[in-house]
């Protein structure tokens, strides 16, 4: 017992001498942030009216398809073609929420894999619509989805003329209308399966999302930032990696692999999808609102603000290689002909892949994993 | 003796049945494509998932055999837990814990540990039996080379004087039932830190004390619960929860026997100590065998984890000499590893994507340790090859890799310009690792 109380004394003297030293140290703030807020900023703030106007936009689309079923003209199918893009442009700010009802469940893949896989095997669409046995809910992803209509509403060059035939005069134009309006109703069940979970009459998903405040797996931050990373890996490894040919064991360029290739909105698309990406970082709104975000997050830990300095820098220079892609011709164009901006583009992008990937996670404690560690 | 085998024995089959349920056969073994090696055990593969599973229920089996079974029975169970259970652990290094070096360490003993010979005398049951006294020491030995070891790895200046990681690591659990707050506090990473190291460094003596010993294990208990709570470390805390019960004296279970050994009932290490050397010098040829395997055993516990003495670099940025040396929970390490290969015809390089490889539990070990990097590098410079249309030239790869230590920014570990396939992952200081200052 002597040994006990001798070594509870030597404890509390380490303790008082720590007590002393530590009022020296001025740096280190209480760590008080609540991160209940910081997803309710990201629920209500962003998450909500992102997939309430995705549900909005999708509703349109919907429904100009069945217009332009009805009466294929070049008015109805522009009037189409606007609405895929509004739709499409809707569903580049949703990228990163592949959660709860979004994320993967058995079979099923998250949201993004399942509505907006790319490029799209034209071989499995044509087929399909050859035999009019078209499947939304098989494993042929690249079947499917916002890029499976686009390649039946958009001709490469343009040609709105040979799109109308395709629907009115060509062999199996009545399949194919029927593959289109299924695959629009396939997209528009699974948007709304999900908007309802967060914005449906009864949702109760963005209260669970805001409880589920700890940073473990599971968690609504791990889940979040898992989400948010991955999107930023897939807008620089498929959007921009993989059809410039930066893949290890490619051989070539391929720009047909590059996203919305048929509508030629792959820069428009890049764009609002880094757009998504940064407004998750600064925890902005899409009506530029700025809220509680992961930002304001680091800046509450030791060592937060070196970070968000070098992010911000590099976001801003991802910024400006973004504006600096001329608009003049579409992106696979420009890899097949003029690839170097776009290539500076991808190496600005993988410059601030270690702040999103290793330093942020390592500074906020957030699990990635469910294996069990020793703390490494 | 018996206490610890049945304990240890329920643990194994715990630990192996929450291992199947999780799915973590498939995820762990059979998914990737790609696994890592241990240096010296690259001949070890992964089998199908059949296989694997049957070695699962075999070591539930020898588990049940290592509790309850005598002699021959049981040495042979113990010899198949030991074997079955260090297999899966040497498959893929990736999931390489110290608790699970630890049990194989454990299991390695038990297969020399004699079982109790029943006497044939009234009241010898399940507790019956006497175990030499060296048997019971042994797994003292080890358990304490793990906990000193553990401490003396935790006195440095980060985790004493910047309670590192722990500062980064506590603020995240600040949701936690009814002690969540204190760990928004500044001081508690420093309390915290302090009572980690006085812990592991002196638990073994108090534990040894038999005055002592009672509250010794309450802090055990109290200590491995509060840690199994934070951190996702698995069985660990129940392991270790269960193993220090081999402190106590569990004479009284046994009553009926007469005990022998009079240095049994004190447990202390000097009379202990005898024992080990009657037994190394017992006559008997297989004793003499036993003995000296045993304390070539204890020599390497000692030895080995102090090989990092031997590199220049920072343990904890190379981490030359890292595993198996009881270091855990010490830092807060994290990587991004970025991967070029180069194709020597066409001088085309590409960029690699790690996630067609490896899960994300691979990845992620994988890119904060050289050797696993340099292993993952040979893996794609032959892959690529292999696939290109000249299957015969070497490609070159080399890796971009930024490592946070400890919440620092992070800075390059690998000479980003050298041609991984050129170098070997030996002993030997690495050369292409980066110094950390």
């Amino acid at each position: 017992m002597q040994k006990n109380i001798k070594l509870i004394l030597v404890i509390n003297l380490l303790f008082l001498q720590l007590f002393s030293s530590c009022k020296d140290k001025t740096d280190i703030t209480a760590n008080n942030f609540d991160r209940k807020l910081m997803l309710q900023n990201y629920a209500q703030k962003l998450i909500k009216p992102a997939f309430l106007d995705l549900k909005t936009q999708t509703d349109i689309l919907q429904t100009a398809t069945q217009s332009f079923m009805a009466t294929p003209n070049t008015a109805n199918l522009s009037a189409l073609q606007a609405a895929w893009v509004n739709a499409y442009s809707a569903f580049q700010h949703t990228n990163s929420y592949n959660f709860g009802v979004a994320g993967e469940q058995g079979l099923r893949k998250s949201l993004t894999e399942e509505i907006a896989t790319f490029p799209v095997s034209n071989t499995k669409i044509d087929n399909a619509i050859t035999l009019g046995n078209a499947n939304f809910s098989d494993f042929n992803r690249d079947a499917r989805g916002f890029l499976a209509i686009e390649y039946l509403i958009f001709d490469l060059n343009n040609d709105n003329n040979l799109i109308i035939s395709n629907f009115t005069t060509q062999t199996n134009f009545q399949n194919r209308k029927n593959f289109l309006i299924n695959a629009v109703t396939n997209l528009k069940t699974r948007i709304d399966e999900v908007n309802t979970t967060w914005n449906g009459a009864n949702a109760t998903f963005a209260n669970e999302f805001i409880a589920n405040d700890a940073t473990d797996v599971g968690s609504s931050t791990s889940q979040l930032y898992n989400e948010f990373l991955r999107s930023f890996e897939a807008l620089k490894n498929f959007k921009l990696g993989v059809p410039l040919g930066k893949r290890a064991g490619q051989t070539q360029t391929e720009a047909q692999r590059v996203e919305a290739y048929y509508s030629s909105k792959t820069l428009v698309m890049m764009q609002l999808h880094f757009k998504s990406i940064e407004n998750i970082w600064y925890g902005k709104s899409k009506t530029e609102e700025d809220g509680i975000g992961f930002k304001e997050y680091l800046q509450s830990v030791e060592g937060g603000n070196a970070l968000i300095t070098s992010t911000e820098t590099q976001l801003l220079a991802i910024k400006s290689a973004l504006n600096a892609i001329p608009t003049s011709n579409s992106v696979a164009f420009q890899i097949t002909n003029s690839p170097l901006l776009l290539e500076n583009l991808h190496t600005e992008i993988q410059k601030n892949t270690r702040f999103f990937k290793s330093d942020m996670s390592s500074l906020l404690g957030i699990a990635i994993t469910f294996s069990s560690g020793d703390g490494d | 003796m018996i206490v610890f085998k049945i304990i240890f024995g329920a643990l194994m089959i715990i630990g192996t049945i929450r291992f199947m349920y999780f799915g973590w056969i498939e995820d762990h073994y059979i998914k990737p494509k790609f696994h890592f090696k241990y240096w010296g055990f690259e001949w070890i593969e992964s089998l199908s998932s059949h296989y694997l599973y049957a070695i699962h229920y075999l070591m539930i089996l020898a588990a049940l055999g290592v509790m309850f079974a005598q002699k021959t029975l049981y040495k042979l169970a113990a010899i198949v837990l030991f074997l079955c259970f260090t297999y899966t652990e040497l498959i893929d290094l990736t999931y390489y814990l110290n608790h699970y070096y630890f049990v194989s360490c454990v299991c390695f003993l038990l297969i020399f540990i004699q079982t109790p010979s029943p006497l044939g005398r009234a009241g010898v049951g399940l507790f019956g039996g006497n175990v030499p006294n060296w048997c019971i020491l042994a797994l003292k030995l080890q358990i304490s080379f793990v906990y000193i070891y553990a401490g003396l790895a935790k006195i440095n200046y980060d985790w004493l004087f910047n309670a590192l990681p722990l500062k980064i690591w506590l603020p995240a659990h600040d949701k936690m039932p009814i002690i969540g707050t204190i760990f928004t506090w500044q001081i508690t990473p420093y309390v915290f830190s302090w009572i980690g190291m006085l812990y592991d460094c002196t638990i073994v003596f108090f534990l040894i004390n038999k005055k002592t010993r009672f509250f010794a294990y309450l802090t055990v208990i109290i200590f491995h619960v509060l840690t199994g709570l934070l951190f996702q470390i698995g069985v660990f805390p129940l392991v270790m929860i269960g193993a220090t019960l081999i402190f106590f004296d569990w004479d009284f279970l046994n009553q009926t026997t007469p005990s022998p050994s009079l240095g049994r009932r004190g447990a202390l290490f000097p009379s202990s100590l005898e024992g080990v050397r009657n037994e190394a010098l017992s006559p008997s040829f297989l004793g003499g065998v036993r003995g000296g395997i045993l304390i070539f055993f204890f020599l390497f516990q000692i030895i080995f984890p102090l090989r990092f003495l031997c590199y220049e670099s920072n343990l904890f940025w190379s981490e030359e000499g890292y595993r198996f040396s009881w270091r855990v929970m010490l830092m807060e390490k994290a990587g991004t590893a970025t991967f070029y290969v180069k194709n020597p015809v066409t001088g085309k390089e590409g960029i690699v994507d790690n996630a067609e490889f490896l899960n994300s539990h691979q990845e992620k070990q994988m890119a904060m340790q050289p050797d696993m990097i340099l292993q993952f590098a040979h893996f794609l410079g032959n892959h690529y090859q292999k696939i290109s249309k000249t299957p015969n030239l070497v490609h070159s790869v080399r890796v971009e890799a930024y490592i946070t230590l400890n919440g620092k920014p992070s800075k390059l570990l690998i000479d980003p310009n050298i041609n991984l396939m050129n170098e070997k992952d030996t002993f030997a200081p690495k050369k292409w690792i980066l110094s950390y200052k």
